[in-house]
């Protein structure tokens, strides 16, 4: 086995001149683009991102170069003593204010006469909301590995996406997908990191396997993972609403920039979520929203526990809290007013097919969390106080969104999903799917589904390991698709075989096939389509403090309640929960990426310490029998930065909107010397 | 690839012996500063080091009847394991803010207070104790208060050549002390530092009030805690304010960030004391 | 240079170079890929180990410094009774793992155990911060370290009546 390291781009923009290595002992070697045997590209949504940049590169740390051989030690020293020189241009980091030709995804929605509603609304409101950018730390770092197996190569990474590498070193090898079998190993926590990066490592990997003719890893440690792999993208949202004289939700107007770093891949996912997450959950008759996916050249960037919606739930959640305060209401009462109901026509046009349990969800909050009485009880606090006498700083807000569920946005073709199950004469069942890599609990809940429906005991049901030589398709194992599209296709293959197991002969096997009804379309500021099929709701409700001394935000209590349609492992979903939130919560305290930032950022950044944590409490609104299982995951990651961000603007009586605040702009806000 | 070249002295004489003929050799106990900002998959060193974390003289620990005496090589969770009847309070929490139990359980007083790029988490504690620290070079050694380790650029100041073999707190009666660490804890990074605080009364007057604070750079003030010590409690709010006001402009040196949280908990110190 | 030292019991000698960290020495000279090296900068846990009976991060630790000590990783340690007695109370529980971060925690379980044998849920959340990931459900982790507890009490209590 070798190993192999990357030689990366010292300049963030710019074309290379030339790579000058140092002495390369026997049993090493360089690779360049120039030995790979096929296309020196790997495409996500349209994006090519290059395996080795040849020519131009467009972020420093973009790998231009590999150096192959036994000892990693030694191969890390050969890889500081190789000199990248580069004619270097200006980057482009700006992105909150770009230029045309930094635009990689634009996305236009125009519902009714938003300038005509603004001409007589009773009241505008608005503000920039941003946020930043936020580190995976998955479960491991990023790496892969390949080897020649008989007649094929074999390619083994932890990845979310297995077809995705499949394609891709095909693709860079020049040879047909089925010469190329990926064994995806333990995944873990991804958080959406390991949607299409590792795809480019199991390329360099299989390179280097073919190049050097012997096995071969690239194992890209922590720090580099930190510095050269994607985070989520950093989003800056300005938006502006108008509201009637009762506060009704009249125009909006909102303009959102995604920074996605460079080429973008994933970008017009995450834009179009965004987009569409743009109204939050409330009804509006007259919008316009612009989006701008926007590339720089820092290394690209992209998902974080989903796929751009938290960005624009934040900023709406945080606005609508705003407005009400500034009204004198509470936000609780505004969104009762405003949020969507059944038949609320969205975005699309579509109408919402669901009700929306946002009374249910808020009773359950108020009644945990005594929301109503310490929101009036710190609001009075916030108008009447004088000083740091006057006792703890507080504050609680609360938020609502939801997480659809449903194939990716962008109309990309491939949107058929596939799982197979075999019952057996031993009355065992197996089921293939490639989207097994995820975490555990998962899986338990497909055995679940199967034991139930075909009447055997869990145990007796196997996932097959995700080899592409032995699964199908099912597409990524992202947007919580585990739990609602493959678990569905799970359902219906095992109904398929229950119908015909006391006819016909065992073994017997069954596939099911889910295709995207009607992918959305974005034309000439309409946007048509179904959003999604269905969608899991929450709302969070965040109380915390101001440190007394060092004024420091304190979390007292997170309080989360979900409808989440049938929820198969409560315990393990409520679990999921309590885990996000604190990640979260970690977001908003504590992790912030700044590409441009010192490298020794990397030794700085930390998750959020455990004992740093309040209680957090899940609780579930019970599902009506024939409820579909939903995905959850997301729903941390969609509420409880906006409540937290308006539970702080409540304690300091500042309106603040990005996270994390630093103590500067506390302290400044709450003019204490 | 060059192998370092490390020295094993089985006790101090032998290691004073080495520093002796080589000078400047670096040195390695706990390794959590030489480590802790290397995320490479070798490590790098000095091409020359001594390692003195095993050795004996430098690992004891104990109490007189006016100093608690720790070796420089005892870990901080030694330290710890004295239990809180041997540990000034302050001490002891200053301590237990340093990394995780795992990291604590590598880290050094003597590292702590040698580290040259930022202060760590046991400086300003020791500063308002009046910690001192013995150094050894090869003229002998010298008993020093920890507050000369702060250069007048207010950053470390450790002295070249010279190995801190023990740091000895004197023990005396605080009437009031506080320690808060700002800024994210589990690393150190620009934005962290710890605020430390001791104060003594007598009949109802300050006999003595110290404030440390420091990070990447160290703020202690003796010329404004002269100003202080004589005054009679309760603090006025005026004289209160007046003392904010000075430390304010001290901590002008400080980035923005922690010099208004500074000015917060010098505010926050005094009303606890003026009751 | 040739380092000699107590590995899960046995007395062992390899050669190490100095830029070699004991995390990576553990797993290229021994075979023991219980430790990971993984963040590199003593944050992630993930390759803790017993050095002369405290936990450490092996990252943080050159090998050349552990000569005539005592490693012990989670391969040694898991044929322990305290080992049984954390991995029993964790799954009783309900505490689930990433796959990651499982050993670790149950080293840190163990280390806190020793040090506080009835621990705060404050004590259990300060000790697996030595082990953080993005999978922990603090809730969890309480119940299983305090199940844990109860678990080695007993053990111990049988054995000193015995």
């Amino acid at each position: 086995m070798i190993c192999v390291a990357t030689v990366r781009s010292p300049t963030a923009r710019g074309s290379v001149r030339s790579i000058r290595f140092p002495k390369l002992p026997a049993g090493y070697r360089s690779i360049l683009p120039a030995d790979i045997p096929g296309r020196n590209a790997i495409v996500s949504f349209g994006a090519e991102v290059p395996i080795l940049a040849q020519d131009k590169v467009s972020y420093a740390g973009e790998p231009v170069a590999l150096v192959a051989g036994p000892d990693p030690v030694l191969l890390e020293e050969l890889v500081a003593s190789t000199k990248v020189a580069c004619d270097e241009e200006e980057p482009q980091l700006a992105w909150e204010s770009f230029s045309s030709d930094q635009v990689v995804a634009k996305r236009i929605a125009v519902v009714g006469d938003p300038e005509l509603a603004f001409s007589i609304a009773a009241s505008v409101h608005e503000d920039v909301y941003t946020s930043g950018a936020i580190e995976h730390y998955y479960s491991e770092p990023q790496g892969a590995a390949s080897a020649y197996d008989y007649d094929k190569i074999a390619v083994w990474c932890a990845t979310q996406w297995p077809y995705h590498v499949r394609d891709s070193v095909a693709l860079a090898l020049g040879c047909r997908a089925e010469e190329v079998s990926v064994r995806p190993t333990r995944l873990g926590i991804h958080l959406d990191g390991k949607l299409w990066y590792p795809s480019l490592l199991a390329c360099q990997a299989a390179i280097a396997s073919i190049v050097c003719g012997r096995p071969a890893k690239i194992l890209l440690t922590r720090e580099e993972d930190f510095r050269f792999t994607p985070k989520r993208a950093r989003s800056s949202v300005n938006v502006r609403a108008g509201l009637g004289k009762g506060g009704e939700l009249s125009a909006m107007d909102v303009r959102i920039a995604i920074n996605v770093g460079a080429y973008g891949p994933l970008a017009e996912e995450i834009l179009s979520q965004a987009v569409l997450a743009c109204t939050g959950a409330y009804a509006c008759p007259n919008l316009r929203i612009e989006g701008y996916a926007v590339a720089t050249n820092t290394p690209p960037m992209g998902a974080f526990g989903g796929l751009g919606s938290s960005h624009a739930f934040f900023a709406m959640e945080a606005h609508v809290n705003r407005m009400a305060s500034a009204m004198g209401e509470d936000p609780a009462d505004w969104k009762s007013r405003n949020v969507l109901r059944k038949g609320s026509r969205l975005l699309t046009g579509e109408p919402l097919k669901e009700e929306v349990p946002y009374e249910a969800i808020l009773a359950r909050l108020v009644a945990s969390s005594d929301y109503r009485r310490k929101y009036a009880g710190y609001e009075l606090v916030r108008k009447r106080r004088s000083g740091r006498a006057d006792g703890p700083l507080r504050g609680i807000g609360l938020a609502f969104a939801y997480q659809g569920a449903g194939a990716f946005l962008s109309g990309d073709s491939s949107n058929s999903y596939t799982v197979e199950a075999t019952l057996d004469k031993e009355l065992s069942l197996r089921i293939f799917t490639s989207a097994a890599g995820g975490a555990g609990g998962v899986r338990d809940v497909w055995r679940g589904i199967a034991a139930e429906i075909l009447g055997i005991e869990p145990d007796k049901v196997t996932i097959a390991t995700p080899d592409t030589d032995q699964v199908p398709d099912s597409g990524p194992s992202t947007l919580s698709r585990n739990v609602s599209i493959v678990a569905h296709l799970v359902e219906r293959a095992c109904l398929a075989i229950q119908k015909r197991r006391f006819r016909d002969p065992l073994p017997l096997t069954a596939r099911s096939v889910h295709r995207v009804p009607r992918p959305i379309r974005w034309e000439g500021g309409q946007v048509s389509g179904s959003p999604f099929d269905t969608a899991a709701w929450a709302g969070t409700v965040v109380e915390l403090e101001l440190e007394p001394w060092t004024l420091e935000p304190h979390p007292l209590g997170v309080w989360i309640c979900v409808d989440g349609g049938r929820v198969v492992a409560p315990g393990r979903a409520a679990a999921s929960l309590r885990s996000g939130a604190a990640d979260a919560l970690g977001a908003c305290l504590i992790e912030r990426v700044d590409p441009t930032a010192s490298p020794l950022a990397y030794f700085r950044y930390a998750l959020l310490p455990l004992e740093d944590l309040p209680p957090i409490h899940v609780d579930f609104i019970e599902p009506s029998r024939r409820a579909p299982v939903k995905g959850i995951g997301e729903l941390p990651f969609d509420t409880l930065p906006a409540a937290f961000i308006s539970a702080l603007s409540q304690a300091a009586d500042s309106a603040f909107a990005s996270l994390p605040v630093t103590p500067a702009r506390l302290i400044g806000a709450l003019g204490v010397r | 690839m060059q192998d370092s070249d490390v020295h094993f002295p089985k006790d101090l004489p032998e290691a004073l012996e080495i520093m002796r003929k080589r000078p400047g050799i670096a040195f390695f106990a706990g390794g959590t500063d030489i480590l802790r900002e290397q995320g490479s998959i070798g490590i790098s060193l000095p091409p020359e080091m001594l390692f003195i974390r095993d050795l004996p003289e430098l690992k004891r620990a104990g109490l007189t009847e006016r100093f608690l005496e720790i070796g420089a090589a005892v870990t901080a969770s030694e330290l710890l394991d004295l239990g809180d009847a041997a540990l000034p309070p302050l001490l002891a929490e200053a301590v237990r803010g340093i990394g995780t139990h795992a990291i604590r359980n590598l880290a050094t007083i003597g590292g702590n207070l040698a580290c040259r790029k930022r202060f760590m988490d046991s400086w300003p504690a020791l500063s308002c104790l009046d910690g001192l620290v013995e150094l050894r070079d090869q003229g002998g050694a010298t008993w020093m208060n920890v507050n000369r380790l702060v250069g007048d650029d207010a950053r470390p100041s450790v002295p070249e050549g010279g190995l801190i073999t023990r740091v000895r707190v004197p023990l005396e009666r605080w009437d009031a002390y506080a320690l808060r660490k700002v800024g994210p804890r589990t690393s150190p990074t620009p934005d962290t530092a710890v605020f430390a605080f001791a104060a003594r009364v007598e009949k109802g007057i300050l006999t003595e009030f110290r404030i440390a604070f420091a990070g990447e750079l160290a703020l202690r003030s003796p010329s404004i805690e002269s100003t202080i010590i004589g005054r009679s409690l309760p603090l006025s709010s005026r004289e209160s304010s007046s003392i904010v006001e000075s430390y304010r402009a001290a901590a002008s040196f400080l980035p923005e960030g922690l010099a208004l949280q500074f000015g917060s908990l010098v505010d926050a110190v005094l009303g606890i004391i003026s009751g | 240079m040739t380092v000699s030292f107590i590995l899960n019991g046995e007395d062992v000698s390899a050669k190490a170079r100095s830029a070699d960290r004991l995390s990576d020495f553990l797993r290229e000279a021994f075979a023991l890929l219980g430790p990971r090296s993984d963040c590199r900068c003593g944050h992630c846990g993930r390759c803790l180990v017993f050095l002369d009976g405290r936990l450490v991060p092996a990252c943080l630790v050159p090998a050349f410094a552990v000569r005539g000590k005592e490693v012990v990783t989670i391969e040694g340690f898991s044929q322990t009774a305290d080992y049984s007695d954390i991995a029993e109370g964790f799954k009783s529980a309900g505490v689930e793992s990433c796959g990651f971060c499982a050993a670790p925690r149950i080293m840190a379980a163990s280390a806190l155990l020793e040090r506080h044998p009835r621990p705060m849920p404050r004590e259990i959340l300060e000790y697996m911060s030595c082990a953080p990931c993005r999978c922990t459900d603090p809730e969890a982790i309480v119940r299983g370290v305090v199940a844990a507890s109860e678990l080695r009490a007993r053990r111990l209590y049988r054995r000193a009546g015995q």
